[in-house]
């Protein structure tokens, strides 16, 4: 069994990019004709810029044909694109929904999440007017049915630049607005990245600066609290987020994404998922707490990574670790990053959170910061409304614990006892009333129990420890709220 | 350390029954024992007596009853980490060292195997019979996470479950990922116990919890870069372990319990002693 644990870490980028500036000759604008389904053909052009394009093309394709929840031919298609491809389409993307949102608008600046410089993003004019008509298709503004409300999309629709794909994502886009939701490709575009990312073996590269205003993102791989390797990876998260970001709830007259369920639920979702599987990345959480800073399940998700953070597997990996240069990993020492869990639980509490859960990793917590006497009350609040038998054997472990620190030996045998009794073939309990038993001078006791633990590896079913899984078992929700999520968009595609 | 009772002091009695020695004592009193390398330009200095010794107690001077040298029967518990990162050639070299080791046993010297991964197993309980145990070290192989602290504590339990002289050898080529019990709860028990501990640690990680753990106990932490010479590591702590001196007394003028600084030292010659700093007696 391997675990892999993933880390984000941010590149300070400082040269504004060449690419950006490149021409493109107007004659090379053909049209990319519509592949079969399934058999989507390589992309063809004629210049770099004109590639650049025609992946924003077939990207806004894949958007239209991708299945969410599936690693589908369009999600294998953008998972097939190499990180620097990810980061012109990123670049393109973001002008193409800035076009969606204000069509009038004739020049870009663009900030990439952890950059503290925008850049400006220059195209020629002929590549403009191509951009302006995929942001046209996108918006709903040009296909059959669809109403042109934009004299510019008029003009693009003279120019009768779209294919039939083009023109059933514009008929798709209308109507979504039609139904009043403004959101088609930026919902849509944000589940298949987030699906690419979750779904697709990962695509990486040996870790380069890319150069760009495009994000880069770099993976640390973690196995037996040491980091195995160091890659670039591909940045659809990153693309994800970003087109969330413009997202305009129903009846709002500008993107405000902290107004929308969908993105709530998304961020949820997906923050879950990264959690259920060791996939961590820092960003994630905090643009979700920018978005929204006082949902109670983010606040306590972001209590969590930084839970996480401070286990000696993380710790040890990140002190042992050369980072690349430029590159951080935004993780403190253990006890920094129990100040911040601590302060994460105390604003989810803060936000309402009923969450019994919370009270449990908030001991936790305060547990492992020494505060022995809080510890204890916030397990027994979480232990009094907690019926699930595996919080509670979080629970009366954590509360042993806090009860031995404050030298109630007695209560903290029997609460052992009782985690014991929860999960019969877990070590850890048993680990516990031994070394209690050493401590107050009763060997006997110590090594009985002590062969309680041996005589684990006999028993007719394996052993099960749910501290094992304690730093993701807060994320064993995670495939139900996806699936919640993709619910309403496999509804749209049925219909 | 550990103060033992009247079991540990008859025991002790037992076993030296046969040697020129024969030190008696009091069933009701407890016995602290301090397990010292005596050295001198780093080879051992042999042919010590209690007379020889000078022990204080938290400051106080101490009475040596007894030491023994070679003389009682060693209990040698093997602590391995079998988490995934042990495989391929360390797992052979690891599999190697520890055969190394039983090699070198004597007769009445038993051994045991704990390995510890996400979960703490007992290879094979403390033996005189080698075959079940050469068996168990075959049989390893590495999967999962690492819980140092906890394979650290079981290692300790097991070294303590008999009369004896109670060598821990543990390998680890990973920091601890996963244990229960933390690092603070096992290094108190460490101070209680009277198992040595030798660690040896493989890899670029920094080894604290081992160090602290071979200096409480006495014992000594190897880093190594490669496993290529595991087993002539391995028999060296043997070796150096049998070049030990137990050295026996009955605690007087000091309180029974907490922290007990001690210091052993010789009288009247030159030598380096290595033995453990103090001990934990008492409830903590």
């Amino acid at each position: 069994m391997r675990r892999v644990l993933l880390l984000a870490a941010s590149i300070v980028i400082v040269n504004a990019p060449s690419h950006a500036r490149s021409r493109f000759d107007i004659s090379s604008q053909n049209t990319v004709a519509g592949p079969e389904r399934g058999q989507r053909a390589p992309i063809k052009a004629e210049s770099e810029m004109d590639a650049r394009l025609a992946r924003v093309e077939r990207w806004l394709k894949a958007v239209l044909h991708h299945k969410p929840g599936e690693p589908d031919d369009a999600a294998r298609e953008v998972n097939g694109w190499s990180n620097s491809e990810l980061r012109s389409l990123w670049i393109d993307t973001n002008v193409v929904v800035k076009l969606i949102r204000n069509p009038k608008a004739a020049s870009f600046s663009i900030r990439a999440e952890g950059q503290s410089r925008s850049q400006d993003v220059h195209y020629a004019p002929a590549d403009f007017a191509r951009l302006r008509a995929l942001a046209c298709a996108a918006d709903g503004q040009i296909g059959a049915g669809a109403i042109v409300e934009s004299p510019r999309c008029l003009e693009t629709l003279v120019f009768g630049r779209l294919d039939d794909e083009l023109r059933d994502l514009a008929r798709h886009a209308h109507a979504s607005k039609q139904r009043g939701d403004d959101n088609y490709v930026l919902r849509r575009g944000a589940i298949l990245e987030a699906d690419v990312a979750m779904l697709l073996p990962h695509n990486s590269e040996p870790v380069a600066s890319s150069g760009g205003p495009a994000p880069d993102r770099f993976r640390m791989h973690l196995a037996d609290g040491q980091g195995t390797a160091f890659r670039q990876v591909a940045i659809h998260w990153e693309l994800a987020r970003m087109l969330l970001d413009f997202v305009k709830p129903s009846g709002a007259d500008r993107a405000a994404p902290g107004r929308d369920d969908m993105v709530r639920d998304w961020y949820r979702a997906t923050a879950s998922w990264m959690q259920d599987r060791e996939d961590y990345d820092d960003m994630h959480l905090d643009r979700a707490r920018q978005i929204f800073p006082a949902d109670p399940v983010i606040l306590f998700l972001s209590g969590c990574q930084r839970e996480v953070y401070a286990a000696p597997r993380i710790q040890s990996a990140v002190r042992s670790a050369v980072a690349p240069p430029g590159t951080i990993f935004g993780i403190a020492s253990d006890r920094g990053e129990l100040h911040h869990a601590e302060d994460y639980y105390r604003r989810a509490l803060a936000a309402g959170s009923s969450l019994p859960e919370l009270h449990l990793r908030f001991g936790h917590v305060l547990l492992l910061l020494e505060h022995e006497a809080d510890a204890a009350q916030q397990l027994r609040v979480a232990l009094e409304r907690e019926g699930d038998p595996l919080l509670r054997y979080y629970g009366q472990l954590f509360l042993g614990a806090a009860e031995e620190r404050l030298g109630h030996g007695d209560v903290a045998r029997q609460t052992y006892r009782e985690a014991a009794a929860l999960y019969p073939n877990a070590q850890s309990p048993h680990l516990a009333l031994s070394a209690l038993a050493r401590r107050l001078g009763d060997r006997a006791t110590a090594l009985a129990e002590m062969h309680i633990v041996f005589e684990l590896q006999h028993a007719d079913s394996p052993p099960d420890d749910p501290w094992w899984t304690y730093y993701r078992s807060q994320a064993r929700n995670a495939d139900d709220l996806l699936e919640s999520l993709w619910r309403p968009f496999l509804t749209e595609v049925d219909r | 350390m550990t103060l033992r009772g009247a079991f540990t002091a008859l025991l002790l009695s037992t076993a030296l029954s046969a040697q020129t020695q024969s030190p008696v004592f009091s069933t009701k009193v407890e016995v602290v024992r301090v397990d010292a390398l005596v050295t001198d330009s780093g080879r051992p200095v042999l042919g010590l007596g209690p007379a020889d010794f000078e022990v204080l107690d938290n400051g106080v001077p101490q009475a040596v009853e007894f030491v023994s040298y070679d003389q009682i029967p060693l209990n040698v518990v093997l602590a391995f980490d079998m988490s995934e990162s042990v495989a391929g050639e360390r797992l052979a070299h690891l599999r190697s060292a520890g055969t190394a080791v039983l090699a070198g046993l004597k007769r009445n010297d038993q051994a045991a195997l704990v390995t510890f991964n996400n979960q703490i197993m007992l290879g094979a309980a403390l033996t005189g019979d080698l075959g079940p145990l050469r068996e168990a070290i075959e049989d390893v192989a590495g999967v999962g996470d690492t819980s140092l602290v906890d394979g650290v504590y079981a290692g300790i339990t097991v070294g303590e479950s008999d009369a004896g002289r109670a060598l821990l050898i543990v390998f680890s080529d990973g920091l601890d990922t996963l244990s229960w019990l933390s690092s603070a709860a096992v290094l108190d028990t460490a101070k209680r116990s009277d198992v040595v501990v030798y660690a040896v640690s493989v890899g670029k990680v920094k080894a604290d919890f081992l160090r602290d753990l071979a200096s409480f106990s006495g014992g000594r932490l190897f880093e190594l870069e490669k496993t290529a010479n595991l087993s002539a590591t391995f028999v060296s702590i043997l070796e150096e372990f049998r070049q030990r001196y137990l050295v026996s007394y009955t605690p007087r003028g000091v309180s029974r319990d907490g922290w007990h600084r001690l210091e052993v030292r010789l009288k009247g010659k030159r030598a380096t002693i290595k033995a453990r700093p103090g001990y934990l007696a008492g409830p903590g």
